[in-house]
């Protein structure tokens, strides 16, 4: 009985994992390559870009659907820092964010099926199931005093943002278009995306009637839209 | 057009980009059923919030890939809408496994109490706390065999991320589930095994697992389980932590 206790299994590092690694390495190649192509299309123009960009994710999305693993690595590399990045700046912090985009991920491989192309692209569907999710964290964890707190020490958010959105085309863009609004629009847009705010606590940071609030925020979106030429 | 249908209309920019709270949010969704011309504006204002997300971009951090890799591995894939609807149980996650019958995990629950109430006949139960340690253990074992036979109990099996196999009977109308594991690889003394609930609820610690046993762990009950939970597994310092500090080893969804 003790003899069989003192041998504790011991299991060599895992084989399940490192098979999977090593299927995500041959596919990593491939996504880094997509990569490589969507940054040719984009210098070629913005509008064929998003429109490769978005159909080359759909079509993985598809495969996906199927239960390919190596299509899924390739969502993976696409569009992870993405997920990483956004639910990063709603919760703040680290260990928190990479639950959340590992939640995320795992809902895009679980309900791949369920994405519709005729609804918007993929890259929107993933990013809103990613901002949906961030913000449901932080509402549901912090409590609202906490998060009053925060409110109120909270810094101006643009410059952060236009710090972290410098060194690429796809950033310089949204940051000109961001520079496009008007400061109650800009100042709107952020709090309530980057920092995930409601409307109403947007409005008394911002000390302005939610009316005006919810206003700005869909005018602004609008304008945004146009300006990033995402428009259908 | 009506005061309330225009004022519904206003919140589409507040509601693509989730800056709505939950009760304004059960009523817009209301509003956006019957509005065809909100859902396709609604969707033209997520794309371009989806790049001001994408111009937040951040690397990810090392062996996230991996960890969702492995995870999908054992996800059960959601069906295409019509074939969800029809089967609303389908939102399952790992495949039911053969491997581990249900009967040998309620032996493992039994075998639990029973060896606590092999100590306190050996030494015979005059000490406090072994009798505590005993109501304890038969408490557990009581809500253990609850969850074990309720009616909706699926089991779900899979492995564990740096060796070993975990196995969970869980049920819905308990709120709880039973973990077992077989085969975890031994941790030096100074470290456990640290079993957690994560979700819109936040994240709790479940407790520390048992020091194995014959390669077996466990059972332990996780009471409380709340909609959209994951249990995960982490190897934490042995007096346990509040929150997951180390990789996860498992994660899945409930």
């Amino acid at each position: 009985m003790t003899a069989t206790g003192s041998q504790e299994p011991r299991n060599p590092a895992r084989p399940a994992p490192a098979a999977s690694a090593g299927a995500g390495q041959g596919s990593n190649r491939a996504g880094q390559g997509s990569n490589r192509a969507g940054q040719g299309s984009n210098r070629a123009g913005q509008g064929s870009d998003r429109a490769g960009q978005g159909s080359g994710l759909a079509a993985q999305i598809g495969l996906v659907a199927r239960g390919d693993p190596a299509a899924f690595d390739a969502v993976f590399e696409q569009i992870g820092p993405s997920v990483f990045g956004v639910v990063k700046r709603v919760i703040r912090d680290s260990a928190q964010s990479e639950e959340v985009t590992q939640e995320v991920l795992l809902e895009v491989w679980r309900n791949a099926a369920k994405f519709d192309a005729g609804r918007g692209s993929a890259t929107a569907w993933v990013m809103t199931l990613a901002h949906r999710r961030a913000v449901d964290r932080v509402r549901s964890v912090q409590k609202e005093s906490e998060r009053e707190r925060r409110i109120a020490a909270a810094d101006i958010p643009y410059d952060e943002v236009v710090e972290a959105v410098e060194s690429s085309l796809e950033r310089e863009r949204v940051r000109r278009c961001l520079n496009s609004l008007t400061e109650v629009q800009r100042e709107s847009v952020t709090l309530a995306y980057y920092r995930g705010y409601t409307y109403g606590q947007v409005a008394s940071l911002l000390g302005v009637p939610t009316g005006t609030v919810k206003t700005r925020m869909r005018d602004a979106l609008i304008r945004l839209r146009d300006c990033l030429g995402v428009a259908e | 057009m009506k005061p309330g249908k225009r004022d519904a209309h206003t919140l589409v920019g507040a509601y693509a980009m989730d800056a709505i709270s939950a009760p304004d949010r059960e009523r817009f969704e209301r509003h956006l059923a019957g509005c065809e011309e909100c859902a396709r504006e609604i969707a033209s204002l997520r794309e371009a919030t989806a790049v001001l997300g994408a111009a937040a971009a951040e690397p990810l951090p090392a062996g996230l890939k991996e960890r969702v890799m492995a995870a999908a591995a054992m996800t059960r894939q959601q069906p295409p809408a019509d074939e969800a609807k029809a089967k609303p149980n389908a939102r399952g996650s790992w495949p039911r496994s053969l491997a581990w019958p249900g009967r040998l995990v309620l032996a493992a629950g039994a075998a639990a109490a029973a060896a606590v109430l092999a100590l306190a006949v050996v030494f015979g139960v005059t000490n406090g706390s072994m009798r505590q340690q005993l109501d304890q253990a038969q408490a557990s074992s009581q809500q253990i065999a609850a969850v074990l036979t309720a009616q909706d109990a699926v089991m779900t099996s899979g492995p564990v991320s740096g060796g070993g196999t975990a196995t969970i009977v869980m049920s819905h109308t308990r709120h709880a589930l039973v973990f077992t594991a077989q085969g975890l690889r031994a941790l030096p003394a100074s470290r456990g095994y640290e079993l957690w609930l994560i979700g819109p609820a936040g994240t709790r610690p479940v407790g520390m697992l048992p020091a194995g046993s014959h390669g077996m762990t466990g059972p332990v009950i996780a009471s409380g389980l709340r909609q959209g939970d994951h249990l995960a597994l982490t190897a934490e310092p042995a007096g346990g932590t509040a929150r997951p500090t180390a990789p996860m080893m498992l994660d899945v969804d409930l």
